[in-house]
């Protein structure tokens, strides 16, 4: 019995020793062979993104010898989590890629390192497009640029190309048409339309309701929210009222997975997404049965996107390496690189040399999204990524008040007071910390 | 006449609602392996493929070569296993103690490794973190050992002093009597016995460690380090549902807790009966 005891033990000691044996050690950021390493972390990995990014990284230390780059691809849907464990733990990475939503957020915990200097001494400096780089700035509170965006999305609505040519109608260019077209393209066991009615529904909501109204501010002068402006109520109204009549039943559930599934195994007819989806459809259809058309303009014609629909390059406060760091942003920002990346993602680089390169003229939805991100007429309205419970109030508020929409439990003014309200709570929360 | 309507008895209240329950179970694994060898292309055509026309292993390429399955599923045998083997020494030793010695505090003692289990695990993540980190086991699979152990060990210790209340006394004695030390009886005559309790406190075990996300993720900084839950969790990006290759990675995923299933489902059923009855 001493025996199996001991050799319990024993065994138990050399499995931790082993173990322990790979444990990390702080080592100023440097490999064994005197190289310098810097950790990068990919806040929406997976089998479409990752390759991209290991082929940069390989392009990136062959162009560095000097530098090793160790790339840590994090799940989407708990990207946000797990940068905010290290954050609070004081363990971060050197470079990571951030949601301008986050910004905010991160620059108020200090946990990201100004790069107005770094870009003003770049050549990348007259490159980057200035609306989004602005954007960044005016997010944060003390007006510094903590993220270089390398990509930008933009909501548009995936129409069946095919369908509307054999039904004869137009692809919608205003808010009537889209109703119109909606209700023309309902027949045959088919769908006019899918509502995002699950996890993420209030995003896209939001998006759709300031496209309608044309308003640039999520309050007024006087702190008061646009949320439940009439135009809004109005707007809702005829969009909730397309549940179930032009819409499957199933919508009050549907998230991403579901909403697009029934756009491309052919049961709807227009689903409202962005341009990231393209893969998804481009593998379900020709090209010639599907297309990209910008959410409908406003009234006195105008195309309005939400701003700050972008992704960074942010390096992170506590790197020993910043100067290394700012290369591999520099280099991920570098015409080609920006390009390799959008082009394989489907997204819209924010690189001017790209925009001449000859595979955005040849994809029609990146055209389009061009299109309205070009036009000087376009609305930029600024959500308020500064509330710490932004998020949590679409994710919770939101998405839960649009299912009671949807199954008659409450009204559309009575939601979006309720909306309007949790939000104006937040903003005078937020004004007072701030004092 | 008394024959047939005792057969239709059976039809309508033992065959139809046991094989509702198995359709209604299976359907989804059905569906799953189904996905897992069709086309992407396949996968969201109408009208739906109820088997593939084409099978192929591809998607199952991608995820073991691509997404880097091979790994995440090594990392997770190595944690898995190694929770497994600690638990079950230590919830053993310690289910015997509190079975069969009377201490002050038992009651107590046990009142709180109940307690234990209703901590929400999402608050110990930031502390779990920094106390790993200052133990530079961070990305480290005994970080995650550690605490699989530490969650696991007070419901497996109730769950073993269940099984060693229920085997007499009277054994232990006898083998004294035969001139037996305690660990000697514990080894010779308890541990036979206990077989059925173990494989049900191992596969508890291994399940849970095999499934946890969280933590998992939490507490790893390094690609290489990720264990299965996180790798299926790559499939689904907001832009790249990855039907063929996350159905691939759930069945490879399934893989060992099948096999454990069907070499352990009659001691755990025999486990769980002694449980109760303990």
């Amino acid at each position: 019995m001493k025996n199996l005891l001991k050799i319990s033990l024993l065994l138990m000691l050399v499995a931790g020793g082993i173990l322990a044996g790979c444990g990390s050690k702080d080592d100023g950021g440097k490999t064994a062979d005197g190289k310098t390493k810097i950790t990068f972390w990919d806040e929406n990995a997976g089998p479409q993104r990752t390759p991209i990014w290991e082929k940069l990284i390989a392009d990136f230390e062959e162009a560095n010898p000097d530098i090793d780059v160790d790339y840590v691809g994090l799940p989407k849907d708990s990207s946000k989590s797990k940068l905010d464990t290290a954050i609070a733990a004081d363990d971060m990475p050197d470079v990571g890629s951030v949601q301008t939503s986050w910004l905010p957020e991160f620059s108020i915990r200090e946990a990201l390192l100004p790069l107005d200097d770094y870009l003003a001494d770049s050549e990348l400096n007259d490159l980057i497009n200035e609306g989004a780089v602005t954007f960044n700035k005016d997010v944060v509170r003390d007006g510094k640029l903590y993220g270089i965006p390398y990509t930008q999305n933009l909501d548009v609505i995936w129409i069946r190309s095919d369908w509307f040519k054999e039904a004869g109608l137009e692809a919608p260019d205003t808010w009537d048409e889209f109703f119109t077209a909606v209700n023309e393209m309902t027949a045959d066991g088919r769908y006019g339309y899918t509502i995002r009615g699950g996890a993420g529904g209030s995003f896209q909501l939001q998006r759709l309701m300031f496209a309608y109204s044309g308003l640039e501010n999520y309050f007024d002068d006087n702190g008061k929210s646009t949320i439940n402006d009439p135009k809004h109520v109005e707007f809702l109204e005829k969009y909730f009222d397309l549940y179930k009549k032009n819409t499957p039943k199933s919508d009050i559930t549907n998230d991403y997975k579901e909403m697009i599934a029934g756009f491309d195994t052919g049961v709807v007819a227009m689903v409202h997404h962005n341009i990231g989806s393209y893969g998804e459809h481009s593998k379900a259809f020709e090209p010639d049965q599907f297309e990209a058309i910008p959410l409908p303009k406003t009234e006195d014609g105008r195309y309005v996107a939400e701003g700050g629909n972008t992704i960074n390059m942010s390096i992170f406060k506590s790197t020993k390496n910043p100067d290394e760091a700012w290369k591999f942003v520099e280099f991920i920002n570098s015409a080609e690189s920006q390009s390799y990346w959008n082009e394989q993602v489907g997204q819209i680089p924010t690189n001017a040399d790209v925009l001449d390169m000859d595979w955005i003229k040849d994809s029609a939805h990146i055209k389009t999204a061009f299109e309205v991100y070009d036009n000087p007429q376009t609305v930029l309205y600024k959500p308020p990524f500064y509330l710490p419970d932004y998020r949590s109030i679409l994710d919770n508020t939101v998405d839960a008040g649009t299912q009671k929409v949807m199954s008659g439990e409450s009204t559309v003014q009575e939601f979006l007071d309720e909306w309007a309200k949790a939000v104006e709570d937040s903003e005078a929360k937020y004004n007072d910390a701030m004092k | 006449m008394v024959n047939s309507r005792s057969r239709t008895n059976k039809i309508l209240f033992f065959y139809l609602p046991l094989t509702l329950m198995f359709t209604w179970t299976i359907f989804p694994i059905y569906w799953t392996i189904n996905t897992a060898f069709k086309h992407e292309g396949d996968i969201v055509k109408r009208p739906l493929e109820y088997f593939p026309t084409a099978p192929t292993v591809e998607n199952f390429v991608v995820a073991w070569n691509n997404v880097g399955f091979a790994t995440f599923f090594k990392n997770s045998l190595i944690v898995g296993i190694s929770t497994v083997l600690v638990v079950i020494v230590l919830s053993t030793l310690s289910g015997y103690a509190l079975s069969r010695y009377k201490f002050k505090g038992k009651r107590s003692f046990l009142l709180m490794l109940l307690a234990t289990q209703f901590i929400p695990r999402a608050m110990l993540i930031i502390p779990l973190f920094i106390i790993f980190k200052s133990m530079g086991l961070i990305s480290n699979p005994l970080s995650l050992i550690i605490t699989y152990t530490a969650v696991e060990i007070p419901f497996t210790t109730i769950l073993m002093s269940g099984f060693i209340g229920n085997i007499p006394r009277d054994l232990e004695e006898a083998a004294a009597v035969d001139g037996a030390s305690k660990l000697q009886s514990l080894r010779l005559v308890m541990l036979p016995l206990l077989l059925p309790g173990i494989v049900a406190t191992a596969v508890f075990t291994f399940i849970y460690t095999w499934n946890e996300f969280l933590l998992a993720l939490m507490l790893t900084n390094q690609q290489s380090k990720f264990t299965l839950p996180v790798g299926l969790s790559f499939m689904m990006g907001e832009f790249n549902v990855n039907y063929g290759a996350l159905a691939a990675g759930s069945v490879i995923a399934l893989i060992p807790a099948v096999i454990l299933f069907a070499y352990a489902q009659k001691h755990l059923v025999n486990g769980l009966g002694g449980a109760v009855k303990g």
